[in-house]
């Protein structure tokens, strides 16, 4: 009786598809779900997460770095620092790996129609913004301009290299990146994110922006966009936080008395700023 | 046992007594005798230290029926302190996951007013947003019968929590002792059909019992003495501030970081998974985890949130006490069974941490 109803902790089995080294440290991995009728059913958010498990190294949350537009398999960039990244870094093409989900609310796209979009991704804080980038570029007529600023510690870390140079080149949208520190080929912006919004002519108004990143660089670049103009609604970021089980149980992620899992991991500035923990 | 539905109690506001009846303690006995082969039977039991703790018994004369609290509460029996989820095997690079559910059929005899309402609490965490179907499968396979509570133990505030000592809801069957006999009262329809195929054990209630079981209450709530716990203030202050970081500076001194609080506290379900390799395959399990534990928020890449004791003392008070977890999870998370007062060896059970949140200083 019980066993027929879904079981939030039992994983499905995902093959790795295909995996894309990104730098020295980060993979993006293609998974597909092992059941037909679950990967036809399998449909997600930009902004959602998924547990990913290696069995007998544990299980981690990573959000989609790709759209469902793109297809039934679903891609996730890993940055190999723990027990369970080392070990699905050592997995090869064909191998199996643990997949529940997907979990967390998503960026809310449809409510920004109409808006010129802005998207601020900090070294492996892009492959979160890329698939809602990859949304509004479907849907492009539905937004104003679209802008996305880049920036990551060295050249080396940049991820998506082939992708970053289609954005470069398509017309309907501005792409920016800039490096902490360069190398001797480097020829575009030196600094942090934030510097290359003296660049932009932006109208705060009309703008919504998505922030992605570590916490200082998110920090830093609310900051830049508030004295821009923008409205706190309009600042929304996908916070990182140890979300265990996904479904609001484990209390790993809680921040006050949010669930980054089931209320986030999606907020806009003033949700985040209510998040902080009372004192 | 099969037909176990949890619907009786899940209904808020439901008459709680769905019928009063009385037994002996003689039939008392044949009636754990009787459910012994059916189900495993969970009791209060006489420690070899001289203590009292649940355990399973074998034999009706093992119950101890007199006796103030137990050393731990009914937790790990919903929600045991490392729990298989689901076995992982390996063959030619093909995965299969077989779940582990516990569908055991458990009867928990004897249990106090604080425990019954902890497991209340329990229903409301495990079964919102996402139902948990380990937690489920223990639980529907339960029954709770609860022994009202005529003499409150030192450590004891269950009526500051408004969790006893006598329960309005919560309990499949709840005795009350009147002299030699017990007062059976009915509390949901799983409760009500044990009556109903023991029904020879069983004799009608009278008025006279009943408004003895009044009197029993009544005398029960007026033996606590002083308030412990003032709990109303502490959830207002702790809720809508202002908020006193010099306060829990002080106690965040005081706390050992030990997780013995979390890890005894009936209502505390903080849980880690982890898996244990077993040849080419293994086991998922959940351990118990406490937020008060230095790793307990810190993330792969070093990163932790909450890099203070008193961070993370003041996340566990604010998750137990506060107006926004009230919300979610219907009451806030104490009953008052008093652990947390033996088992903390620095100075912050949860008593003394509502006085002070209550005052606004230490005291």
């Amino acid at each position: 009786m019980v066993l027929e109803t879904e079981n939030i902790f039992l994983p499905h089995l995902a093959q790795i598809a295909a995996i894309h080294p990104e730098t020295g440290d980060t993979n993006t991995f293609t998974l597909r779900m092992c059941d037909p009728q679950v990967r036809r059913e399998f449909t997600w958010r930009p902004g959602q997460f998924v547990e990913a498990s290696v069995f007998g190294a544990g299980e981690a949350p990573f959000g989609f770095a790709s759209s469902r537009l793109e297809g039934e398999d679903f891609r996730i960039t890993v940055r190999a620092v723990g027990e369970m990244t080392r070990a699905l870094h050592a997995l090869a093409v064909g191998d199996q790996v643990g997949v529940r989900g997907p979990f967390g609310n998503g960026f809310p796209l449809q409510e920004v129609r109409g808006r010129d979009l802005l998207f601020v991704g900090g070294g492996i804080g892009l492959p979160p913004l890329r698939p809602l980038l990859v949304e509004a570029l479907a849907e492009r007529d539905k937004f104003g301009e679209i802008t996305l600023c880049y920036g990551a510690r060295t050249p080396a870390d940049l991820v998506y290299k082939e992708e970053l140079a289609e954005w470069r080149r398509r017309k309907d949208m501005n792409f920016l990146v800039t490096v902490d520190v360069p190398d001797e080929q480097w020829k575009e912006h030196v600094g942090v994110v934030g510097s290359l919004f003296s660049k932009l002519r932006i109208q705060p108004q009309r703008s919504a922006a998505f922030v992605c990143g570590p916490p200082i660089m998110i920090r830093f670049v609310v900051q830049d966009l508030l004295k821009m103009g923008l409205e706190e609604e309009s600042i929304i970021t996908t916070l990182e936080r140890h979300m265990r089980c996904g479904v609001g149980k484990c209390n790993h992620c809680l921040i006050g008395d949010k669930y980054v899992c089931l209320d986030g991991p999606v907020f806009n500035y003033r949700q985040m700023k209510a998040l902080l923990e009372p004192a | 046992m099969n037909q176990m539905t949890l619907s009786a109690q899940a209904e808020v506001g439901a008459p709680a007594r769905l019928g009063v009846w009385r037994i002996s303690s003689q039939a008392l006995q044949t009636l754990v005798a009787r459910l012994l082969p059916i189900a495993q039977v969970i009791a209060p039991v006489r420690t070899s230290a001289g203590e009292v703790d649940y355990d399973e018994i074998t034999d009706p004369g093992q119950v101890c029926w007199d006796y103030s609290t137990t050393i731990s509460s009914l937790k790990r029996y919903f929600f045991p302190q490392v729990e298989p989820l689901f076995q992982f095997s390996c063959q030619q690079g093909q995965f299969s996951l077989r779940p582990i559910l516990d569908t055991t059929p458990r009867i928990f005899l004897g249990v106090r007013p604080c425990d019954v309402t902890a497991v209340s609490f329990l229903d409301g965490v495990f079964q919102r947003d996402f139902e948990d179907p380990y937690y489920r499968a223990r639980r529907e396979n339960s029954l709770l019968v609860a022994l009202a509570c005529g003499q409150p133990a030192a450590n004891c505030f269950c009526i500051c929590a408004e969790a006893g000592p006598f329960l309005k809801e919560g309990y499949d069957l709840q005795l009350v002792r009147l002299d030699e006999d017990y007062l059976v009262e009915v509390g949901s329809e799983k409760g009500a059909a044990l009556v109903r195929e023991n029904a020879d054990l069983f004799s009608s209630a009278s008025e006279k019992d009943i408004e003895q079981r009044e009197r029993l209450a009544k005398q029960a709530e007026n033996s606590f003495g002083e308030p412990k716990s003032y709990f109303a203030a502490a959830l207002r202050k702790i809720s809508f501030g202002p908020p006193n970081q010099a306060l829990w500076e002080q106690m965040g001194e005081v706390c050992f970081g030990c997780g013995g609080c979390a890890f005894i506290c009936p209502t505390c379900t903080c849980f880690t998974t982890f898996d244990r390799r077993e040849g080419e395959g293994g086991v998922r399990e959940r351990h118990w985890d406490s937020c008060c534990l230095a790793c307990f928020s810190r993330e792969a890449s070093g990163h932790n949130p909450r890099r203070e004791q008193h961070q993370r003392l003041k996340a566990r008070f604010f998750h137990k006490l506060s107006h926004q977890f009230v919300l979610r999870n219907r009451r806030h998370a104490c009953v008052g069974c008093g652990r947390c007062i033996s088992v903390c060896p620095g100075e912050n059970p949860m008593p003394e941490v509502t006085a002070r949140l209550r005052r606004g200083e230490w005291c």
